[in-house]
């Protein structure tokens, strides 16, 4: 079953097409790389599933509801681009916030906020205020912020920018354990050695798909050793 | 709506204040500062005030033997921390000095001020002792309270010789007029005057500067973004932020009702709970304002251009300082229109007249509508999607 399924989609600024005729399909329980350079529209085309901003044309569906919906919103979990997390308050109240928003009881917060904090290794710093985090503990904390309510579906718009790498290593091993629960994660990054962790990749240029397919068979078909290199190949390929 | 989730949002800015110590005491102690500083500049009974005195009263002596002169007996109750006395002998000479500022006022006494008096009530004359008075009009405060104290003066001194000549309480006052007069207007301190004015503006400016910032805020840093994708609807996120800011509004109208009564010694003729109710009712309008504005602003730098747009329309329009019937009037209907009028209006009614919610609901009505309006076009914009 496909979690996602777009249909042409299209998202116009003026002249600039920032999503041009999208049609992504992501399978139940993928962990579903989008990959592509700085304006390519990964972020856009996140913004369009969850409901944040209107597609211009085009269609999609998410957890077999058409976009916009509300009925999906108890199951999908964003984690923005930016920082997204109160900075003026705790850790604490970050998660407990989110937590009473998804509607969670307070036991089961608790309980959750131990687990979330142990896997993006803040436990230690439960009640600093958000702001007094460095850089890639705010990350962790946004990341932990998205996940509380154990959604069916994530998107992560660049979850790993800033994490160390040994954490970063960690997170991975932790959305491949999620896919193996049947849950889709949605990621977009620009580090294309941890992309090869990705059950399939979609590389992205000027706001179209150029290719879609298993880390090493896009290797293959272009007879390159790294992602990295594919995806040049590709891009000059459809230049 | 979820009430649990309202509340969620709620608390959660409620602990931003709780944590932000800086900004909780800007909130609170910002409106606590202009009230100090206006009320004494404003406020207070002006002290040392130069004045002239021609004392050319001969006085007199009553057919018992006793020695009488009621101008010295005035002049001598004359408050001396509000005057310093300067003697003239003569009209012009005092006259000169007025208009060269050197003096505020001129009181004469005339030669026959005493005679005629004790002649009035003694012997049912009809004659009227007058005290010529001159006064520089540039400052009508100033005017009032020299002629306010010139009146206490009299008073005093006319209880005292009541005593003194063993006149009964009930015989007919004595007749004594200045050749000036000025109106009860003054009756009112100026600082009573003030005070609801100064305590509206205050907590609407303080409450439209910090909601602009932090949703701007919210805006910029991606967490409206992430609360718009959770199961929290709209209303949920801008009613538990007004919740949040009339909270803030109560704490802040408590700090400055209190500075009002223990400072300034205002006294609150009617409910101070329907005065704090008003100013709930005036911050959570001006929160939804400030939300509204935010959403026009694509950072805090465009956001605070909006503050001068708020700010002196209500300084100089809502009936801060002057009333709204003494600004010109094609400027009236502005002063209409302006949410901080009302609440000034309706706060001056509890607090000087004592009036109740009988008498106060049309201006209550208004900002309560104010409040309902700037919430709801918030919850839409933030509904709307593009
Ligand atoms: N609100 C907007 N108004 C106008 N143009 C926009 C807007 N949002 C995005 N764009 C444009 O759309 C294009 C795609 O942007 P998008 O944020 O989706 O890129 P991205 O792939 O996420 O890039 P990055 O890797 O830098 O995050 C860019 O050219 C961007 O300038
Ligand atoms: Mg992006």
């Amino acid at each position: 079953m496909n979690v996602i399924e777009t249909k042409d989609l299209c998202k116009n600024y003026d002249e600039l097409k920032a999503v041009n005729k999208l049609n992504l399909n992501v399978r139940q329980g993928e962990v579903y790389g989008l990959l592509g350079p700085n304006g390519s529209g990964k972020t856009t085309t996140i913004k369009m599933l969850t409901g944040l901003i209107l597609a211009s044309t085009g269609s999609a569906s998410i957890l077999g509801h058409k976009i916009p919906s509300k009925l999906v919103l108890n199951d999908i979990g964003y984690m923005p681009q930016e920082t997204a997390i109160y900075l003026e308050n705790t850790v604490h109240e970050n998660i407990q916030l989110f937590g009473e928003i998804y509607g969670l009881t307070k036991a089961e917060i608790k309980v959750r906020e131990v687990e979330l904090l142990d896997f993006v290794d803040l436990s230690h710093r439960r009640n600093s205020i958000a702001s007094t985090l460095s850089g890639g503990m705010k990350h962790r904390l946004s990341l932990a912020c998205a996940m509380i309510h154990r959604p069916k579906l994530l998107f992560l718009d660049e979850p790993t920018v800033g994490v160390d790498p040994e954490l970063r290593a960690l997170f991975w091993e932790y959305f491949e354990k999620m896919a193996a629960d049947n849950i889709t994660v949605l990621i977009t990054t620009h580090y294309m050695d941890e992309a090869n962790n990705c059950t399939r990749v979609g590389l992205m240029k000027e706001g179209e798909l150029i290719a879609e397919d298993e880390p090493h068979l896009l290797m293959e078909s272009t007879g390159t050793k790294t992602l990295e290199e594919a995806f040049l190949a590709l891009a000059r390929r459809c230049d | 709506m979820n009430m649990r989730r309202t509340l969620a949002f709620t608390k959660r800015s409620l602990m931003q204040f709780r944590h932000d110590k800086r900004t909780l005491a800007f909130v609170l102690i910002m409106p606590l500062v202009m009230m100090l500083v206006f009320g004494y500049a404003f406020g207070g009974d002006p002290k040392d005030l130069d004045i002239a005195i021609i004392n050319d009263d001969m006085g007199m002596t009553t057919p018992t033997g006793m020695e009488l002169s009621f101008a010295d007996a005035i002049i001598g109750n004359l408050d001396d921390e509000t005057y310093v006395i300067h003697y003239y002998d003569d009209w012009d000479t005092a006259k000169l000095d007025l208009q060269e500022a050197e003096v505020w006022a001129i009181f004469a006494f005339p030669a026959n001020f005493t005679s005629n008096m004790f002649m009035n009530f003694a012997m049912n004359g009809t004659e009227t002792s007058i005290i010529e008075v001159d006064i520089d009009d540039s400052n009508p405060n100033l005017a009032g309270s020299l002629m306010q104290g010139l009146q206490d003066a009299l008073v005093e001194t006319q209880e005292e010789l009541m005593i003194q000549l063993n006149i009964p309480p009930d015989a007919a006052p004595m007749s004594v007029q200045t050749s000036k007069e000025y109106g009860d207007a003054m009756e009112i301190e100026f600082i009573d005057y003030f005070a609801p004015g100064i305590v509206s503006y205050s907590i609407i400016m303080v409450t439209v500067m910090i909601s602009i910032i932090l949703f701007v805020g919210e805006r910029r840093e991606g967490t409206l973004q992430r609360l718009l994708v959770s199961p929290a609807s709209e209303s949920e996120i801008v009613i538990g932020y007004a919740m949040a800011f009339g909270v803030i509004g109560l704490l802040q109208s408590i700090v400055i009702l209190s500075a009002a009564i223990l400072v300034f010694d205002i006294n609150i003729a009617g409910s101070v709970f329907l005065a704090l109710f008003v100013i709930i009712i005036l911050a959570i309008g001006h929160q939804g304002l400030g939300l509204l504005l935010s959403s026009a602003a694509k950072n805090e730098l465009q956001a605070i251009q909006f503050i001068p747009l708020i700010v002196f329309p209500s300084v100089l329009l809502a009936g801060l300082f002057w009333p709204v019937q003494s600004i010109p009037r094609i400027l009236q209907p502005l002063a209409h229109i302006i949410p901080l009028k009302y609440g000034i209006d309706a706060e001056r009614s509890i607090m000087l007249r004592g009036w109740g919610v009988a008498e106060v609901w049309p201006e209550l009505t208004i900002l309560i509508l104010f409040a309902i309006l700037t919430l709801s076009a918030t919850i839409i914009l933030l509904k709307k999607r593009q």
